[in-house]
């Protein structure tokens, strides 16, 4: 069966996010190189339509209303819905996003479709993604008619804009209804640490380091490269061991150091996702089938606790 | 307040997984160690919280699986949940997040919960779905990666800050009943005191058979479970440690990132 590609397009500080255009590779790719209609949700959102449309060749369908400006559950999906719900048999692909993940589920459910979430890859009509941390992946057929999927950022290039004409715009006004649930704000973070950013270097540390003391390995290892940073995967932020800036798991951010030396990371697929701009991995981990091996270019199966040490001692000799 | 949260069992470490030739789905060996999930540690530290500034509350945990989920019940009791809940389901292969969500959703609709609880993903698989499902099925409403709960007893509403990218958070007032889930950071969970370690000893499971329950049919299927492609894998450095750390310091210096 031929399912309709829908891709839910996402904007963040108005800007046309790059996950969304690695959306429209997807689903091209799914379609055998097809053209997705694209959902474009806000309020005064006209030229970002028209940047689309251009860029991509899509049809935009423009669904815009006071009540859409801010990504609230409940108003998101009764706009989307009110778009492919009629539609027999449609593909609606998400980002794999704050936004993604919480609406895809009830959009699903909604339309009686089948929800895949974290996707990787497709091959013709099944979903690939990964389970059990990383170590395999699973093939999702769907089975009912519409199907909604959320793609893991990264894992498609981005749709890059060639000539064509540019697709027509459908404008659609979406009503409000009352919700049960109200925005009361938005809070931005205190200070944002762009020491990870902007490093050419980062050594990060996961859970393998064991012990808060061992932290001052990963430092002093950080330390020997000019303009390095140390990193952190979302677990050791979560116990203390270091301030939140470090990570970029599930925030969306992602780093490109020129060298990236994982320490003790499995290489959770969202850690994974963050990292995909590094120009070399080199990774440390005991579990030699850990899945940041896979996206490693050098491989040592050793105890960070153990190895590092080795390798300050003979850094140190020069 | 009424709150139930949902819990899933998951292997400790992924290392003593295998993959079975016959079914083509991953089995555990006799060495897997099963465990809470962490994200779900977390949810019902938030509801044990809850509860202690609220104590007319009452905190359900609940886990859909096979026999062996009864001792991550046990866990949760043993950390100071009311009562543990049970949905048996006797099959280890593939399981949808939609009969696991429906499963909670039937047995939770006429219970009265104000709110459920569950972590934002399960660390095994990441799908990151199944509370939303809860939500949807029961048609409630719902946040995800929640980092901070205020249960506003005055007018009964609960305030949550969603957790979005970049650091950023997006604060909702949401009408009960409602479901939740949480991401890691928002509670340090508690270790088991040796009152509710003693309590959860003699005190009883609910068990309720899924069959008994109303499962919405699966509208997926996992046709195959594979290891990944490893020509994809990196060069995997052989030696001695010590020749591991002289290659490792080569790398560096012949890549310009040492002088």
């Amino acid at each position: 069966m031929d399912r309709e590609a829908f891709i839910v397009a996402e904007l963040q500080q108005g800007r046309i996010t790059q996950e969304t255009l690695e959306l429209v590779s997807f689903a091209r790719g799914y379609a055998g190189g097809r053209l997705p209609a694209v959902l474009l949700t806000g309020r005064n959102i006209g030229e970002q339509a028209a940047e689309l449309s251009e860029k991509t060749g899509c049809a935009i369908y423009q669904i815009q209303g006071d009540h859409l400006e801010v990504y609230s559950l409940e108003a998101y999906c009764a706009a989307i819905a009110e778009v492919v719900s009629e539609r027999p048999s449609a593909l609606v692909i998400l980002p794999h996003s704050s936004m993604g993940s919480d609406l895809a589920p009830r959009l699903a459910v909604k339309m009686e479709a089948a929800c895949i979430t974290a996707v990787e890859t497709v091959q013709g009509k099944t979903f690939i993604r990964s389970v059990c941390s990383g170590r395999y992946t699973a093939e999702i057929v769907p089975i009912a008619q519409s199907v909604v999927i959320t793609v893991l950022p990264g894992a498609c290039p981005p749709h890059t804009p060639e000539s064509c004409p540019p697709g027509p715009i459908t404008k659609v006004q979406a009503t409000p209804r009352p919700g049960r649930t109200r925005i009361l704000g938005i809070k931005e973070p205190l200070h944002r640490d762009s020491a990870v950013k902007e490093a050419e270097v980062i050594v990060s540390a996961g859970r393998g380091v064991g012990k808060k003391e061992n932290l001052s390995l990963i430092r002093e290892l950080a330390a020997f490269f000019p303009h390095s940073a140390v990193g952190a995967s979302r677990p050791l932020c979560d116990m203390g061991w270091l301030e939140y800036g470090r990570m970029w798991e599930s925030t969306g951010q992602t780093v490109t150091p020129k060298l990236y030396i994982a320490c003790g990371i499995s290489g959770a697929i969202q850690h994974v996702a963050g990292i995909r701009g590094a120009q070399l991995v080199v990774a440390i981990n005991t579990d030699p089938e850990a899945a940041i091996f896979r996206i490693s270019h050098f491989c040592i199966v050793e105890d960070l606790t153990t190895f590092i040490p080795v390798l300050l001692e003979e850094l140190k000799k020069g | 307040m009424k709150i139930l949260v949902c819990i899933k069992q998951v292997p400790d470490s992924s290392e003593t997984l295998e993959l079975n030739p016959s079914t083509g789905w991953i089995t555990y060996n006799p060495f897997t160690v099963f465990r809470m999930n962490r994200f779900d540690e977390y949810a019902l530290e938030e509801a044990l919280q809850l509860r202690e500034q609220d104590p007319g509350t009452s905190v359900h945990a609940l886990s859909v699986g096979p026999e062996r989920v009864s001792s991550t019940l046990r866990r949760a009791m043993e950390m100071g949940s009311d009562c543990g809940v049970h949905l048996l389901m006797q099959q280890d292969e593939y399981i949808s997040p939609v009969t696991v969500a429906s499963a909670i959703a039937s047995y939770a609709r006429t219970r009265g919960y104000d709110l459920i609880i569950t972590g934002v993903m399960a660390e095994d698989d990441m799908a990151c779905m199944t509370g939303q499902l809860v939500a949807a099925i029961l048609d409630l409403p719902s946040a995800t990666s929640v980092i901070r709960v205020d249960h506003r007893t005055h007018d009964g509403s609960l305030e949550v800050d969603r957790e979005i990218e970049g650091g950023t958070r997006i604060s909702l007032l949401m009408d009960l009943p409602a479901v939740i889930t949480v991401q890691s950071g928002i509670n340090i969970p508690r270790y088991p005191s040796l009152s509710n370690v003693l309590r959860a000893r003699s005190q009883p499971l609910e068990l309720v058979r899924i069959e008994d329950l109303d499962i919405v049919p699966v509208r997926e299927s996992c046709s195959g479970v594979k290891s990944p492609d490893s020509s994809i894998q990196g060069v995997y450095i052989d030696g001695t440690l010590r020749e591991k750390a002289l290659w490792l310091k080569e790398l560096l210096h012949e890549r310009a990132f040492l002088p």
